[in-house]
């Protein structure tokens, strides 16, 4: 069954938004917060536009990590990107995990609340990976539901990311970008395109990134992630612990001719380098976007 | 059950115990086999988890060497999949783990540097609050100090321990070889805790240790000198209290003393 008609370049109606939020501003060029670079950027002031954090590291209950938080939001911009939310789960959604994720938005007052569509496990357990989702109707109904809800209890539209995926079921009904569209026109949720894992599932199911790309709306997506994988031949892995490859690198050009101005950020999750090294890949992003748009780019306040 | 809920069932049990009755249901890709590109994932859980706890037990890690850790993490992945959102809290039943499952048992030194590393790792984030300072004793009255009582830091927590972890934890943070292994003759106790915002541990002695455990309990501070009294030399077991709980609220173990 196909389900979606609706056009990827068509503007969301209200009646499309369960969740009215109007739209994340355009944060600029950032980088994914990991502790080893925490007194680098609380001494040194790097030319970061704003600063993603991994929301599950500061669902803890004190000390440093929330100290350093504290700090850093007083001087960056601060996005709340998670890995536990599970928004494809069948299970029953677990509100201890959504009162302690709401609880260090209020502290922290990110710009935006992240996560990824996919599901993390079921029956209690916790497989503490993005797992993939067929893509049938009936799992749309069931996540467009989830999205809501989640919405409903943080009081605010969520930002969902594409994730890599290794496999692809049989009865899935349409392709990725459609379902991940029709998510986004149906509960509201702003979308974070991946471009890295764009390009590792495009490889690994064989089809035309760009083809992902055209598919996507452009009026949902909200920031980028960049990103490194690690290539086994037949397939690509996601990994995060390399530098951005080439060929992401041209896809992600592609992408601001797409989606135009995104907040992006690199994101490094293993084998972190020296900040110096994040801040090279950061700046080549702000650049890339300053040669596509063709004239500078300043970070929205 | 829905068509989804029994795939994620299927897709889950497939990772957890190698059931590869999902396969059916999923399409190879272009360059590879279906049952290559699912090995991905089951390969990720396992990988991922021993991570977690090598990342939450580096001395352990350092003292065991990577095969055998990898081993250990294996069997605790199998007895413990994880029940919590946040890994944070994956390897907090290790010490128990080690403690009562063989081989590991029979080494009560591995339970011990888990247990100290847990204890260590729970100081590190434990909630934040305000320290009770030398400075607030001074508001109490001579005669009101016998009914004062006390609050541990989130962060402070006793520790019994039956081996020589502490010794063989310090030389391995510090490059060194550790010590062999010994079975302490009377058990000891560690007491952990965070000063500012790092983790620190010292060893109590066995008077110390049993006035700590009241005073967290919230005994007035008359009834620990007394018990002070009772088991060692009467005439200095208040100034021994008062010493002892001079150098708590100097090293930022307690958060509040108040009167009934």
């Amino acid at each position: 069954m196909k389900v979606v008609s609706h056009s990827p370049n068509a503007p969301a109606s209200p009646a499309d938004c369960p969740m009215p939020s109007a739209k994340p501003p355009f944060l600029g060029f950032g980088l994914g917060l990991r502790a080893q670079h925490y007194d680098e950027i609380l001494n040194g002031n790097p030319p970061i536009d704003w600063l993603e954090i991994i929301s599950e590291n500061y669902m803890i209950p004190g000390g440093q990590p929330l100290r350093v938080l504290d700090r850093i939001r007083e001087r960056y911009a601060v996005v709340m990107h998670g890995v536990s939310l599970s928004i494809a789960s069948t299970a029953p959604p677990n509100f201890e995990y959504l009162r302690g994720l709401r609880e260090l938005a209020r502290r922290i007052e990110p710009r935006w609340i992240s996560d990824h569509l996919c599901w993390t496990g079921v029956h209690g357990t916790n497989l503490h990976d993005l797992l993939p989702i067929p893509y049938t109707a009936e799992a749309l109904d069931h996540i467009v539901n989830r999205v809501q809800l989640v919405q409903d209890y943080l009081g605010c539209a969520i930002v969902l990311e594409n994730v890599s995926t290794y496999v692809q079921f049989s009865n899935s009904e349409m392709t990725e970008w459609e379902f991940l569209s029709e998510l986004s026109r149906r509960s509201g949720c702003w979308l974070l395109f991946d471009v890295n894992n764009v390009y590792v599932s495009a490889f690994n199911h064989g089809y035309d990134p760009m083809t992902f790309l055209g598919g996507i709306r452009a009026d949902r997506v909200v920031q980028f992630h960049m990103a490194g994988h690690s290539h086994m031949g037949t397939h690509i892995i996601d990994t995060h612990d390399h530098p951005v490859a080439e060929d992401v690198w041209a896809l992600y050009a592609a992408a601001l001719r797409r989606f135009g101005r995104v907040s992006t950020m690199i994101e490094r999750d293993d084998n972190i380098p020296p900040l110096g090294e994040l801040l090279v890949e950061v700046e080549r992003t702000r650049k890339i976007a300053t040669e596509v748009f063709s004239r500078p780019d300043r970070p929205v306040q | 059950m829905s068509e989804f809920a029994r795939q994620q069932d299927d897709f889950q049990r497939a990772i957890l115990t190698g059931d590869d009755a999902v396969l059916a249901e999923i399409l190879d890709s272009p360059r590879e086999q279906r049952a290559v590109l699912f090995g991905i994932y089951r390969h990720a859980y396992v990988s991922r988890l021993i991570e977690a706890i090598r990342n939450d037990h580096k001395r352990l890690h350092l003292y065991l060497g990577d095969d055998m850790f990898d081993a250990m993490g294996r069997a605790y992945v199998a007895a413990h999949p994880s029940q919590h959102p946040n890994l944070r809290w994956f390897s907090q039943a290790l010490p128990e783990f080690l403690k009562s499952t063989a081989p590991y048992r029979d080494h009560p030194i591995l339970s011990d540097l888990a247990a100290l590393e847990t204890a260590l790792n729970d100081a590190f984030d434990a909630e934040d609050v305000p320290l009770l300072a030398l400075s607030d004793m001074a508001g109490f009255a001579p005669e009101v100090w016998s009914g004062l009582r006390f609050r541990p830091h989130p962060s402070a927590f006793s520790l019994d321990i039956s081996t020589n972890a502490s010794a063989i934890w310090l030389a391995l943070r510090d490059g060194q070889t550790p010590p062999d292994p010994v079975t302490l003759v009377e058990p000891g106790r560690l007491l952990i805790w965070r000063r500012d915002v790092a983790p620190m541990f010292r060893e109590l002695s066995a008077e110390e240790a049993m006035m700590w455990i009241r005073a967290a309990d919230g005994v007035p501070f008359g009834v620990l000198c007394a018990a002070l009294g009772a088991s060692g030399d009467p005439d200095s077991a208040a100034a021994r209290a008062a010493g002892y709980l001079r150098d708590w609220i100097t090293a930022g173990l307690l958060t509040n003393a108040a009167i009934d």
